[in-house]
């Protein structure tokens, strides 16, 4: 990743563009901006950016499809940036290949904060997989399968540590329940978000310092689960 | 025309049968009775013959009568000797007799059946009205116009066709339904009669031929009976649309009242804090630069609180809040809740006392957390700050029972109910902030679940509660344990 990463925002909303264009530009991002699907998806191609910043309501194309073309050819990170907080449209768009959902209006540190773990995850992707992935007091031997809190091994069984292992391989990025329990059970149980509740419960209480407020498996009301690797 | 000559001529012998026997009995008798009682006596079996069989078999009795009165107790006995003229005018009287009766009693017999089948018609035409009372749409009541026209016409094929509104779509509604219409032409073909005009047509199909004059007078009553069923179903309809509207225009006017004042205080805040900003009078680094900016911030999102409130209200309103429903911990949601609100919360205590092995409840995240937070921000704006406010949950089987308990002022008796309709408030607006529309939006959320919420006063403090069903299509949640994935851990 260089220096100034560059990060393209596809919005009809010309006061958005602007306040994006000005907040992400004063943190040293270089900006593009396109307020329509088409002409983003141009700018796309031409100047491969970093990062998206899609809104799904768009004049001509909606965000769902630049999402699906876009991940034709690019694994680029895309946050959904919507009105829309119904989760139907969230995971609708996060099942497009979608990374991440933020409903407008937001906080722009949010936003922040989402955009340097897209980049992040991107760089990782690229890269050679991590193999030991530290995370406050959690450390994670992926090479080992083994779980050290706080240098103490954690006992997890098969499914906990697929689960988590699942969630780790895409940390920061929204998994639907959908995915999580399409990649851990099979497709048959893809359905069946009472698994996932029971199982991401235990993991909780085995790895979070406070399960009663999660640290590393944040939930997404409504969505999917999220694996935090930011403290 | 076999069967009625049978009846007669049987009958007839009956007749015979009865004078012979009449006779026998008076033959019995003949020395302590006069001829003229005799002649009376006749009368007897000629007098039931008739009343009994009718006039065919009167006549044979009447002539049997003479026959045998001529034959027994006229002189010269046992002999058909007429010697009085006067003598055959007991034959005459006999025959008047059977003639007369026989007329009075046929009358009586056509009077009878005149009425018997006018009660019928009357139980019929009251079984098609007792099942028309209670329709409210066209179709069942043309089905049922058609069925009662069949089973009372005895039709083989009955077709109802409606057109309800001018100009708008015909409906043909067939019995027995199963069958498309015949190609032949209809037995009778009856036009049902409106305040408009000719709305549609009733046509049957029978076997037995063409319908009586009573028959097509009953076709007729239960044509306009349907007529008016369907009239009737149609101002009902148009008088509830004109209350929706009535009402749907109050609901705006109370919205814009109420919103246009919660929308523009956070508004003028806003534009006060952004405009001083922007003018030199605030020192760039400076407390007072800090609290502008809180200010903006507190107020866009009180504003954002706001529009959703009201996206909320107009899907509850319009009936498209269709919960999203999936088995959720709602340890987990109360979590998300308490996070989202912890710095508006700061100012209370807030305790929440679920028990660990709270079984799954098949609800939309996004509608209970909206649920918990609207009692929390009603908790802490009537609470004063340094109360509690606690939260329980209990399994209540087939029930979830959620509480939310908080220590503000009680809520009198006759408010209790009230507090969950649209934009009521029992204190006035000026002392809270708030569109109203919070609890019932908590109502809306919780029925559109199948449950139900209520609130009452504690003895200090409120408790709101709810109830949220447990199962979710009749079920629990799926076993676990038979359904972890086979594969173990790797590495071991």
């Amino acid at each position: 990743m260089n220096q100034h990463p560059h990060v393209l925002v596809i919005d009809d909303e010309p006061q958005i563009l602007r306040a994006l264009r000005t907040i992400l530009g004063a943190r040293q991002f270089r900006v593009s901006t396109a307020s329509r699907g088409e002409e983003g998806l141009a700018l796309a191609a031409a100047q491969p950016p970093d990062l998206v910043i899609l809104d799904l309501t768009l004049p001509d194309i909606d965000g769902f499809e630049v999402c699906a073309r876009l991940r034709a050819w690019t694994q680029v990170p895309i946050i959904v940036l919507s009105v829309r907080d119904d989760e139907g449209a969230k995971v609708r768009a996060l099942d497009r290949g979608a990374d991440d959902y933020l409903t407008k209006p937001f906080g722009i540190e949010e936003l922040l904060a989402r955009i340097r773990v897209g980049l992040r995850h991107a760089a990782r992707t690229q890269g050679a997989a991590q193999v030991i992935v530290k995370a406050g007091s959690l450390e994670i031997d992926l090479s080992q399968y083994k779980v050290l809190k706080g240098g103490v091994e954690v006992k997890l069984t098969g499914t906990e540590y697929k689960l988590l292992a699942y969630l780790i391989a895409n940390a920061g990025r929204v998994l639907t329940h959908r995915s999580l329990l399409t990649s851990v059970w099979g497709p048959a149980d893809a359905d069946h978000v009472e698994y996932l509740r029971v199982f991401i419960r235990q993991l909780r209480l085995k790895l979070e310092d406070n399960p009663e407020e999660p640290k590393y498996l944040r939930t997404e009301p409504g969505v999917g689960y999220r694996f935090d690797l930011d403290d | 025309m076999q069967r009625p000559l049978v009846h007669i001529t049987v009958r007839s012998i009956l007749a015979a049968l009865m004078v012979v026997l009449a006779s026998g009995l008076m033959l019995l008798v003949r020395n302590w009775v006069t001829t003229p009682t005799v002649a009376l006596l006749y009368l007897l079996p000629v007098g039931l013959s008739t009343a009994a069989w009718g006039l065919v078999p009167g006549l044979v009795a009447a002539l049997g009568a003479f026959v045998a009165f001529n034959y027994f107790f006229l002189p010269p006995f046992f002999t058909l000797h007429v010697l009085h003229a006067e003598d055959l005018l007991a034959l005459v009287v006999f025959l008047v007799v059977a003639v007369t009766m026989s007329r009075l009693v046929g009358r009586a017999e056509s009077n009878l059946a005149r009425a018997q089948a006018r009660e019928h018609e009357a139980v019929h035409l009251h079984e098609l009205t007792a099942a028309l009372a209670g329709m409210h749409d066209d179709t069942t009541i043309l089905q049922a116009l058609a069925e009662h026209v069949r089973a009372t016409f005895r039709g083989n094929e009955v077709q109802v066709s409606l057109q309800a509104e001018a100009g708008g779509p015909v409906e043909v509604v067939a019995s027995p339904s199963h069958r498309a219409s015949p190609e032949s032409r209809p037995t009778i073909a009856l036009p049902i009669l409106g305040m408009r005009g000719m709305m549609g047509e009733i046509a049957i199909w029978r076997a037995a031929g063409g319908l009586t004059s009573d028959e097509l007078r009953l076709l007729g009553t239960f044509s306009r009976e349907a007529a008016l069923a369907v009239e009737r179903v149609g101002l009902a309809e148009a008088k509830s649309r004109a209350r929706a509207l009535v009402q749907s225009d109050a609901l705006k006017a109370a919205i814009l009242s109420s919103v246009s004042h919660e929308l523009r205080s956070p508004l003028a805040t806003i534009k006060a804090s952004v405009t001083s900003l922007r003018t030199a009078l605030v020192p760039w680094e400076s407390e007072a630069r800090e609290q502008l900016l809180q200010a903006v911030e507190e107020e866009t999102d009180h504003l954002n609180e706001l529009v959703g409130n009201l996206l909320d209200m107009s899907r509850i309103e319009a009936g498209s809040l269709k919960p999203q429903r999936q088995w959720n911990d709602l340890g987990e949601i109360l979590q998300s809740v308490l996070g989202r609100m912890r710095s508006a919360l700061a100012q209370h205590h807030v305790v929440a006392e679920l028990p660990a092995d709270l079984p799954l409840v098949p609800v939309d995240w996004v509608e209970i957390e909206q649920v918990f937070r609207n009692l929390l921000s009603n908790s802490i704006k009537y609470s004063p700050p340094g109360t509690t406010v606690r939260i329980v949950a209990r399994e209540h089987t087939p029930w979830l029972r959620v509480e939310v308990h908080n220590q503000g002022p009680a809520i009198p008796e006759m408010y209790l109910e009230r507090i969950f309709d649209k934009f009521f408030r029992f204190t006035a607006q000026d002392q809270v902030a708030g569109t109203g529309l919070g609890l019932s939006i908590c109502k809306g959320i919780v029925e559109a679940h199948g449950g139900r919420i209520w609130v009452e006063n504690l003895s200090p403090g409120v408790a709101f509660k709810f109830l949220l069903p447990l199962t979710w299509e009749g079920a629990r949640p799926r076993e676990m344990e038979s359904h972890e994935p086979t594969s173990s851990r790797p590495g071991d």
